[in-house]
């Protein structure tokens, strides 16, 4: 017996798989960070470090291709055209999250920066509230494709994960630079801090653009 | 029937300018927006509003009839061209006008030079169907858009499925919205001709034939599908792209009401179907599409909390439902006295 399965939707499908996947990659970058940060932290791992550190990098490369898959399908078949900016801008945008994790994973893996004991529990803090950050922003995007409703949950989530990790950061500073670490270190860790904190400020300008975005979606 | 070609030159020109103008009321908004190619747009209107003109064309052009039932071929010329004029000078004074208010101008214009009654109470109809037009399209629209937030809140539409359905939705609407307004508009093109009408029956395969008068709207329609085809890409982009800065969706919606309204004012069998259930009848008679597009347009802005009633808007098309068909009832006027005076035609039996 053949069936014969008629799709209505040949090419959004594969778009939609593709706009999941780099979602994915987002959500998955910011888990991986706050492992990599607990890894980093933990003596005698520098291997462990060191293969985290590639996943990580190959999470940002994946994100890459997808995001050109994306947007030259978008492009090519002309998919909504009245959204098209918005949603490159909003694709792009979420790319950036990618590439400041990798950044700043990288970073650390090159400069091995030396953090005093008792700043573990504050810098584990930090990286824990930047990755919810980052996971909130991923999901309230896939919203913006999926359930517009609950997009308002997910950014209102990430602009609070985005206060607390100023405060963290803040507290941080006021540690390193109250400390006897050597003026060189001090400078090293606090550039790292502000690093880790603008992934969190990232994923909150992309929240912004999100929120008009999904104005201009209503209709 | 060189003769009866060339007075109904008139009949096609307008025709022509209907395609121009109000296809793009139809798919400007999808052609704008850049869901549908021109060429598929145009396609689609062009056989869709010859099928409503040939199927469904008689009801409104009726009522016109009713109204005043031109008789000879230089008179019915006369009453297109005036239209015609009306509508150019109307333009050009930038007043929102309509092909029907100036075709019902002209027909109660040769009425008055041929000493023959007007009958008042259609008169009041037909204006009254002006206001309710622009007024009924708003509420269609107002209904649909509360209905397509309710289904899309309920059904979780991914934004990329929305985009297809938006799409085929286009497609289905501009159809329907040709098709009514291929039965609503082509009493302005050609109704006047009916009662004069030269043409032969068409005989067609598998036994259907078309009747002298639906030959006559076939020809009217085609005209109107080459306006479409000729002049109407500029007005899409205008519509689409200048005045409707609105979603695909809101755009669909647009378009529904305005060919609901269009075809509500169109449809003999929904007039019998009425009249069977002992229903309150709505009067056929050709109206505005593009005042439908404004009132469905307005409507949604409302909702929205974007606009407030634009009351300059609204004193142009008041300006329009009282200029045009006093205009053109007087241009008709003095049009058939030069012409039976000058030129010795018959311009009335």
């Amino acid at each position: 017996m053949f069936k014969i399965k008629i799709s209505l939707f040949p090419k959004t499908k594969s778009l939609e798989n593709k706009i999941d996947s780099f979602h994915d990659k987002v959500i998955d970058s910011a888990i991986l960070f706050r492992k990599a940060i607990e890894v980093f932290l933990t003596p005698n791992s520098k291997d462990e470090y060191r293969s985290v550190n590639k996943q990580i990098k190959q999470i940002e490369h994946d994100a890459d291709g997808l995001r050109r898959e994306i947007e030259n399908q978008l492009y090519a078949q002309n998919l909504l055209p009245n959204l098209q900016a918005d949603v490159l801008e909003l694709i792009e945008s979420i790319d950036k999250i990618n590439n400041q994790i990798n950044d700043v994973a990288y970073k650390i893996y090159v400069e091995q920066p030396e953090i005093p004991n008792n700043l573990h529990s504050l810098v584990k803090n930090l990286c824990k509230q930047v990755a919810e950050c980052c996971e909130n922003m991923g999901i309230a995007s896939r919203a913006f494709f999926k359930d517009l409703s609950i997009v308002r949950d997910y950014t209102h989530k990430v602009y609070l994960m985005e206060q607390e990790s100023d405060l963290t950061r803040n507290e941080i500073k006021k540690s390193i630079f109250s400390s006897n670490l050597p003026l060189a270190n001090k400078i090293q860790l606090d550039l790292l801090i502000t690093e880790i904190d603008q992934i969190a400020d990232i994923a909150e300008d992309c929240a912004d653009k999100l929120l008009i975005f999904a104005i201009k979606r209503d209709i | 029937m060189g003769a009866f070609i060339f007075f109904l030159s008139s009949g096609l020109f307008l025709g022509w300018s209907l395609g121009a103008n109000d296809g793009a009321n139809i798919f400007g908004t999808a052609v704008g927006t850049r869901m549908l190619r021109f060429r598929t747009a145009a396609i689609i209107a062009s056989i869709f509003i010859v099928l409503g003109a040939v199927l469904a064309g008689s009801g409104a052009t009726d009522t016109l009839n009713e109204l005043g039932n031109i008789n000879t071929l230089p008179g019915a010329f006369m009453a297109e061209l005036a239209a015609a004029i009306t509508i150019y000078l109307m333009v050009r004074s930038r007043i929102l006008t309509s092909t029907s208010q100036a075709i019902v101008g002209a027909i109660i214009g040769w009425n008055i030079y041929s000493a023959k009654p007007t009958d008042l109470s259609l008169v009041s109809t037909i204006a009254s169907t002006w206001i309710i037009c622009p007024i009924l399209s708003g509420i269609f629209a107002i209904i649909i858009y509360y209905l397509t937030k309710m289904f899309l809140k309920l059904h979780c539409v991914s934004l990329l499925k929305q985009d297809t359905y938006t799409r085929i939705g286009l497609i289905i609407a501009g159809a329907f919205g040709a098709y009514a307004l291929g039965a609503n508009n082509i009493a302005n093109v050609m109704g006047v001709f009916v009662g004069a009408n030269m043409l032969h029956s068409l005989p067609l395969p598998y036994g259907f034939s078309l009747s002298p008068e639906q030959v006559l709207f076939m020809l009217g329609a085609i005209a109107v599908a080459i306006g479409i085809f000729t002049y109407s890409h500029k007005t899409m982009d205008i519509v689409g792209r200048n005045i409707m800065q609105m979603s695909p969706i809101a755009a669909w919606i647009i378009v529904i009401s305005q060919s609901l309204v269009l075809f509500l004012f169109a449809s003999p069998n929904l007039h019998s179907f009425l009249i069977a259930h002992n229903l309150p009848t709505i009067p056929l008679v050709p109206v505005s599409s593009s005042q439908a597009v404004i009132g469905a347009v307005m409507s949604i802005g409302l909702i929205k909390g974007r606009s407030s009633i634009n009351w300059h808007l609204i004193r142009k098309i008041i300006t329009g439902w009282i200029a045009t068909p006093i205009i053109s009832a007087l241009i008709c006027y003095i049009s058939l006295f030069v012409l039976a005076n000058v030129f010795n035609l018959q311009v009335y039996n």
